[in-house]
C-alpha cells in the first residue's frame, strides 16, 4: 500500500531523512519510533505531500505522491505533530470543512462528520468553539478529522499525545480496530504503545533507519546471549532494542 | 471551483464568528459617514449662497453627483487603504502560523483553489463592506424628493470603480499575508504599499511630461475619478485588473514555494 525507496530530504545542509525505504502492506499498522529529531514528521510530511522529498519516491496504493498528488491525498487521512483545528470555528463547522475539501458529498457530509464525531468521542463538545477545547479535546477533533471520509490510508503523527491515559486506550482502541480496513502509519515516543497496537517497528535515528522488522524478530535478534544449557536469552522489551539502537 | 468555494465559506465563517469584519465594517461606515455628512454640509451652504445672490445659473449646475458623490467615492477609496490590510492580514499568515495549512497541502486541494478561496471571502467582505454605504445615496433621494436628484447610473459606475479598486487592494493584501507569519508584519507592510499608490499620486504635480503620466498612472485612487464621473475608461479597468492578476499570481506562487522552503 505505501511504498517508499530511498527517500532523502535535505534541508540546507542538514539531512533531516537520509535514504529511508520501506513498505507497509494493506491493513498493516506500521509503528515509527525515533528519538525527536530523528526525521520521523519529515517523512510524514513526504508521504502525504505536504513536503517535496530531496530524492527518492513514495508511491501510496500505486500512486507517486510527487507525480499524482491529489490521487494520493483523496486516498489518505493525515493527523500532523499540532492538530491542524481553526481555532475560531466550532468543532461541527471545522468537520464539515474539512469533509467538504476531501470532497465527501454534500448529502453525506452531516452523516460522516456524525460518524467520525461519536468514534472519536467528539460528540459531546461538537458545538463548542475548538479555541476553547482542552488539549486532549483538539487531538481528537484533529483525529476525527483525519479519519473524514474514510480513507484507505491513515498518516498519525503521535496522535495519543495531550490525551489522559483513559482516552490513551480509547484511542488504542479505536486505532487497533481500523486496522485491516486501513493501512495505518502511527509515529510515537510511548514505546508500550507500539507493542500495544503494531505489528512491526521502522526505528529511525538521524534519518537513518536502524531497524524496520517484526516485534518478534526485533526481539529474537536482540535477546540476550543463550545460556549454557541451550535456553534462549532473555527477550528485552522495546525499550531497550530502540534505546540500544538510537543511542549509537 | 468547489473547492474553492469551501474555503471561501470557511474564511467567512472566521470572518464573522471573530469581530474583524464588524469592526471594520463600523470603522468604513463610521468614516465614511463622517465624510458624507461634511460634503452634504458643504452642499447645503453653496446651495443656500447661490439661493441668496439670486444666481440661476450656478444653481443649474449645482448637482449631487460632482458636489457631493465624486469627493465622497475618492474619500472612500482612501478609506480602503486603512480597511483593507486589517480585512487580508489573517487570510494566509494564520494558516501558516496554526500550521493549519498543512491540512490544505495534505488534502485534494490545489493552491490555485486556496487562492481563489481566499480570494472570494475577502472579496465577499469587500462588497458587504461598500454594501453599507448605498445608504449615502438612498438617503439623498429620500430627503430631496427630487426625482432627477441622485443619478443612479453615476453612482452605480462609482461602485464599481470602489469595488474594483478594492478588490486590487484587496489581491495585493492577500499577496503581502502570503509572504509571513505574522498577522502584524502583513497588515503592516500590505498598508505601506497601498499608502504608496496612493501618496506616489501627489507628486504627479511636481513632474512634467512623460514622468507625470506615468506617476498618474500609478496612483490608484486617481483611477476612481472617471467611474465617479459616470464613464468607463478602458485605461482604469486595465490598471485595476491587471492588479488583481499581478497579486492573485504572485500569492499562488508565494503558497505553491512554501511548501519546498
Amino acid at each position: 500500500m505505501i511504498e517508499v525507496s530511498h527517500l532523502s530530504k535535505t534541508y540546507r545542509d542538514l539531512k533531516a531523512v537520509d535514504d529511508v525505504s520501506f513498505q507497509v502492506q494493506s491493513g498493516e499498522i506500521l509503528g515509527f519510533l525515533g528519538p525527536n529529531g530523528a526525521g520521523k514528521t519529515t517523512t510524514m510530511r513526504i508521504l502525504t505531500g505536504v513536503l517535496p522529498p530531496t530524492s527518492g519516491t513514495v508511491k501510496v496504493a500505486g500512486f507517486d505522491v510527487f507525480e499524482q498528488p491529489l490521487e494520493v491525498k483523496k486516498r489518505i487521512g493525515y493527523l500532523p505533530e499540532n492538530p491542524p483545528v481553526y481555532t475560531d470555528m466550532t468543532v461541527r463547522a471545522y468537520l464539515r470543512f474539512v469533509a467538504s475539501i476531501k470532497g465527501v458529498p454534500a448529502k453525506a457530509r452531516e452523516g460522516e462528520v456524525d460518524r467520525v464525531a461519536q468514534k472519536t468521542n467528539c460528540t459531546q463538545f461538537i458545538q463548542r468553539v475548538i479555541g476553547n477545547l482542552s488539549k486532549g479535546q483538539k487531538q481528537r477533533v484533529g483525529l476525527a478529522q483525519a479519519l473524514l471520509g474514510d480513507p484507505e490510508v491513515l498518516i498519525l503523527d503521535e496522535p495519543t499525545v495531550g490525551l489522559d491515559p483513559a482516552q490513551i486506550i480509547e484511542v488504542r482502541q479505536l486505532i487497533k480496530s481500523l486496522a485491516g480496513k486501513h493501512t495505518i502509519v502511527l509515529s510515537t515516543h510511548i514505546l508500550p504503545e507500539v507493542t500495544a497496537i503494531c505489528q512491526k517497528a521502522l526505528i529511525i535515528a538521524q534519518g537513518k533507519v536502524v531497524a524496520y522488522d517484526t516485534l518478534d524478530n526485533l526481539q529474537r535478534a536482540h535477546a540476550g546471549a543463550a545460556t549454557a544449557d541451550g535456553h534462549a536469552g532473555p527477550t528485552p522489551s522495546l525499550e531497550e532494542i530502540f534505546l540500544k539502537l538510537t543511542s549509537a | 471551483m468547489k473547492n474553492a468555494l469551501a474555503i471561501a465559506k470557511k474564511e467567512l465563517n472566521i470572518y464573522f464568528t471573530t469581530p474583524i469584519a464588524y469592526v471594520m465594517f463600523t470603522l468604513f461606515v463610521v468614516i465614511g459617514s463622517y465624510f458624507f455628512l461634511r460634503l452634504l454640509g458643504a452642499y447645503e451652504q453653496a446651495s443656500l449662497m447661490y439661493m441668496r445672490f439670486n444666481n440661476p445659473e450656478m444653481m443649474s449646475r449645482l448637482n449631487f453627483q460632482d458636489a457631493i458623490f465624486r469627493a465622497l467615492f475618492g474619500n472612500m477609496g482612501v478609506i480602503l487603504i486603512f480597511v483593507v490590510p486589517f480585512l487580508t492580514m489573517r487570510l494566509v499568515a494564520e494558516e501558516k502560523k496554526q500550521k493549519t495549512i498543512e491540512l490544505l497541502y495534505s488534502t485534494p486541494v490545489t493552491p490555485g483553489q486556496i487562492v481563489w478561496g481566499k480570494y472570494l471571502a475577502a472579496i465577499a467582505i469587500l462588497v458587504c463592506t461598500l454594501a453599507f454605504t448605498l445608504l449615502y445615496p438612498a438617503l439623498v433621494q429620500v430627503v430631496a424628493k427630487d426625482p432627477n436628484g441622485v443619478e443612479w447610473r453615476s453612482i452605480f459606475l462609482g461602485y464599481v470603480g470602489l469595488f474594483l479598486l478594492g478588490a486590487a487592494y484587496m489581491a495585493l493584501g492577500l499577496f503581502v499575508s502570503s509572504l509571513t507569519e505574522s498577522q502584524v508584519v502583513a497588515a503592516l507592510i500590505t498598508f505601506v504599499v497601498l499608502l504608496m499608490t496612493w501618496i506616489i499620486g501627489w507628486t504627479a504635480a511636481e513632474t512634467e511630461g512623460a514622468t507625470r503620466e506615468v506617476v498618474t498612472y500609478l496612483s490608484s485612487v486617481s483611477h476612481l475619478d472617471s467611474f465617479s464621473k459616470g464613464t468607463v475608461d478602458l485605461k482604469d479597468l486595465v490598471y485595476f485588473l491587471s492588479i488583481c492578476a499581478i497579486g492573485l499570481f504572485a500569492t499562488h506562487r508565494a503558497v505553491e514555494a512554501h511548501r519546498w522552503s
